[in-house]
């Protein structure tokens, strides 16, 4: 079996942001999260088109959310899970920026204060 | 890889551990660097409530001046992170004239299982947001 993650280079967290702010794809991510998956078997969990499903399945490929396996003439789609990492990466920086802004804020109080006192 | 996980940030500050301390417990002085409308009452069990781009909700746990403050951290109707599942403490330490300010939060999730993508997606994007629109520092 042959197996292939179609992102060449690894996506940003925004790429990755915008391919899971649709519910549709993170219904996909569902189903292909324990098993893999041919895209007519997603299709099949949804209403639209399997067109439309297409479309869902290369978006989230291209953020690397999928990796594709080809089993004959089938091609079975799976989650990747390591993109997230990196949106988990944008609340590891709220710390540290608000931190940052509190020793702004004091630093320029006290500085503040003292000119006062003079 | 489900494992509860642990961030932590350090900066140093020129001021004493007791001029740094108001700025952990007093809603104006929080509502500078922190968040918006802050709603705290800086005693164990007092609520810790602010706005930092999502609604936070949690829960004092320690309140001990000048040098340490725990409360707890979550979102209200997120299943990722709700109100009291993860906890924040921050340590003040005088070094020389400055205070070294280690802040540690224990218990984040340690990934965004599927599961919880639609609470983890709707919070990140509302944080990078508030960091836009956080008051003037220097107002």
């Amino acid at each position: 079996m042959k197996e292939s993650a179609v992102a060449e280079r690894p996506a940003g967290p925004d790429i990755v942001l915008r391919a899971i702010a649709d519910p549709s794809r993170r219904r996909i991510l569902r189903l292909v999260r324990g098993q893999s998956l041919p895209a007519g078997e997603v299709a099949r969990h949804f209403e639209m088109t399997q067109q439309a499903v297409s479309q869902h399945l290369k978006v989230l490929q291209r953020a690397g959310l999928l990796t594709e396996q080809r089993q004959g003439a089938r091609r079975l789609y799976a989650l990747r899970p390591e993109p997230l990492d990196q949106v988990r990466a944008v609340l590891d920086d709220l710390w540290p920026d608000a931190l940052a802004r509190l020793k702004d804020v004091v630093e320029h109080d006290l500085n503040r204060n003292q000119q006062e006192h003079r | 890889m489900n494992q509860p996980s642990t961030v932590t940030a350090t900066v140093r500050i020129s001021a004493t551990p007791a001029e740094v301390f108001p700025y952990l417990v007093d809603a104006s002085l929080l509502a500078r660097w922190m968040g918006s409308e802050v709603d705290v009452r800086p005693e164990p069990g007092g609520v810790f409530a602010m706005n930092v781009g999502a609604a936070i909700r949690g829960t004092y746990l320690a309140v001990e001046p000048p040098r340490r403050v725990v409360f707890t951290w979550g979102l209200p109707g997120n299943d990722a992170l709700p109100p009291g599942a993860s906890t924040v403490e921050i340590l003040l330490t005088a070094d020389g004239e400055e205070t070294v300010v280690n802040l540690v939060h224990h218990d984040l999730p340690a990934d965004l299982r599927a599961d919880h993508l639609a609470g983890w997606t709707s919070l990140l994007d509302r944080l990078r947001g508030a960091a836009l629109s956080l008051p003037d520092r220097r107002g």
